[in-house]
């Protein structure tokens, strides 16, 4: 396999968190540890990880609650840094840790989906080519002049989600977008992930829904404490992360 | 151009936009604000200064020479102050999404910006009500407003830096800028120092700064840099601002990546 269908290449990554009670906050906290010599607390959320994703790939990355998934999911993104080891990305990445990031309230409807947009990585006039499908997606045709403090949180997740799908990349992170939402807006991110997986469109997928994991996904990694339990084909990494689960 | 391509003015485009929205939100006269608000000062400044404590009556075109100051250094706090909260203001994007982060500060200092440049406009139009003669050297303006422009731009990647660890920040710089006001000499006339306090008064760059400026807009009189100092140390300004966007800069590109972990 060559380097160029390799999507993303993590290699050996670890990543400690210093516990907040005891990060210096103010001088005098900062001058008392000094003078204590307070050894750092710190917690280690990766320990180890590697494993790539190939171009094309619908990756799913499952673990139960505090395995590590979530920091992982951020480490790609680029949110946050690696303690040890190394990530290559080839390609653009455009990471939904969150739908919606920056939305400002006060300002309109338009004026968010180019906000957001820029935010994603698109520039004003690729936006302005995309700006009429993503309103028709969202069907919020009449109210893109409104402020989004008046829309209901229905209409800002579809806004936010309209903007998600139509700014496309070459390779897109979702982090358990579909815990949100009611049971259309689901259905719709359901068949967005099919038309996806049909594409060939790189997905990676952080999610709980073993469901959907073994509807979508072709590759799938779990982790537990840290580390990577298993790796490959969906229907043997679910059936283990049930295994564990129990 | 690594820094400023076309993803990361799209950014600041937006960023900058949005401020200038939001501002104003809400408000009958909505952007006319934004040159009422140095309209007003001025019209305040100019009774209490000409008419009511009269410093500068020595000073040909003194509300002008006054005014210069004012807005000079109005800049300088708005932007340094919104510049060190740029980073823990914008938390929850700093931990959502991997965007530059010199973005932010770069951004709040452009807003700042754009009010200086709107006040400069009623300035403008002030001092030649107030008699001052027209001329080519008033665009020689531009080159002190890109010098304070990087010295803010230093100061905020060093401070919005450490507010992240230490929000003790903000009220030092508070302080600090309450000292430097009256340091600068603002609101009155340098000529009323003595003399002998006049080259350390010329250590500070806002001081060399504001009073470039003043020769150029207000009055041939004003005591500049070029004219008080004769010796090495008319350096001193312009290293404190490479010393301070050097340690500013290097300071921020080293603590960038543990923000979204640190706020």
């Amino acid at each position: 396999m060559t380097d160029k269908q390799i999507a993303v290449d993590i290699i050996d990554i670890h990543k400690e968190f210093i516990l907040p009670q005891n990060k210096n906050s103010t001088f005098k906290q900062t001058v008392v540890n000094i003078v204590k010599q307070n050894k750092k607390v710190t917690q280690k959320v990766l320990d180890g990880v590697s494993f790539q994703v190939n171009k094309g790939d619908f990756f799913g990355i499952v673990g139960r609650n505090g395995s590590g998934k979530s920091t992982l999911l951020k480490l790609i993104a680029g949110v946050y840094t690696p303690t040890a080891g190394h990530i290559a990305v080839n390609g653009g990445l455009t990471p939904f840790i969150e739908l919606g990031v920056g939305f400002n309230p006060e300002l309109s409807g338009r004026d968010n989906v180019y906000l957001n947009g820029a935010l994603l990585g698109f520039t004003h006039k690729q936006m302005d080519s995309m700006y009429d499908e993503i309103v028709d997606f969202a069907e919020l045709g009449p109210f893109m002049d409104q402020k989004l403090k008046n829309y209901s949180s229905g209409m800002q997740v579809r806004l936010a989600f309209s903007i998600a799908i139509k700014a496309k990349n070459e390779i897109l992170i979702f982090d358990e977008v579909l815990a949100v939402g009611d049971e259309a807006f689901q259905r719709k991110c359901l068949n967005i992930f099919e038309q996806y997986r049909q594409e060939g469109q790189t997905v990676i997928l952080v999610t709980h829904d073993m469901s959907t994991v073994r509807r979508f996904c072709n590759r799938v990694v779990l982790i537990d404490c840290g580390k990577v339990v298993d790796i490959g084909g969906p229907d043997k990494v679910a059936s283990e992360y049930s295994r564990l689960n129990q | 151009m690594k820094y400023l391509n076309s993803r990361n003015r799209a950014i600041l485009r937006e960023m900058i936009s949005s401020d200038f929205k939001v501002r104003y939100q809400g408000s009958v006269l909505g952007y006319a604000w934004s040159l009422l608000r140095p309209l007003f000062l001025f019209a305040v400044l100019y009774v209490v200064f000409v008419y009511i404590i009269p410093l500068g009556k020595d000073v040909e075109h003194f509300p002008v020479y006054l005014l210069t100051g004012v807005i000079l250094w109005n800049f300088f706090a708005e932007a340094t102050t919104q510049g060190s909260l740029a980073i823990v203001s914008r938390g929850e994007l700093i931990r959502k999404i991997s965007i530059p982060r010199y973005l932010l500060v770069i951004s709040s200092s452009v807003s700042a910006l754009i009010n200086l440049g709107l006040s400069l406009v009623v300035l403008v139009m002030f001092a030649i009500i107030n008699g001052v003669t027209p001329g080519f050297q008033w665009l020689l303006v531009f080159p002190l407003i890109i010098e304070i422009f990087i010295f803010t731009l230093g100061i905020s990647f060093l401070l919005s830096t450490l507010y992240v660890k230490f929000r003790d920040i903000s009220y030092i710089w508070e302080v600090f800028l309450q000292v430097g006001f009256y340091a600068s000499a603002i609101i009155f006339p340098l000529s009323s120092v003595p003399v002998k306090y006049h080259a350390f008064l010329f250590l500070n760059p806002i001081v060399q700064i504001i009073q470039d400026a003043r020769y150029l807009l207000a009055t041939q009189s004003s005591v500049t840099i070029w004219s008080a100092i004769h010796s090495f140390t008319i350096f001193i300004p312009f290293a404190i601002i490479a010393l301070v966007v050097a340690i500013g800069g290097l300071y921020f590109k080293r603590r960038s990546k543990y923000f979204a972990e640190d706020i």
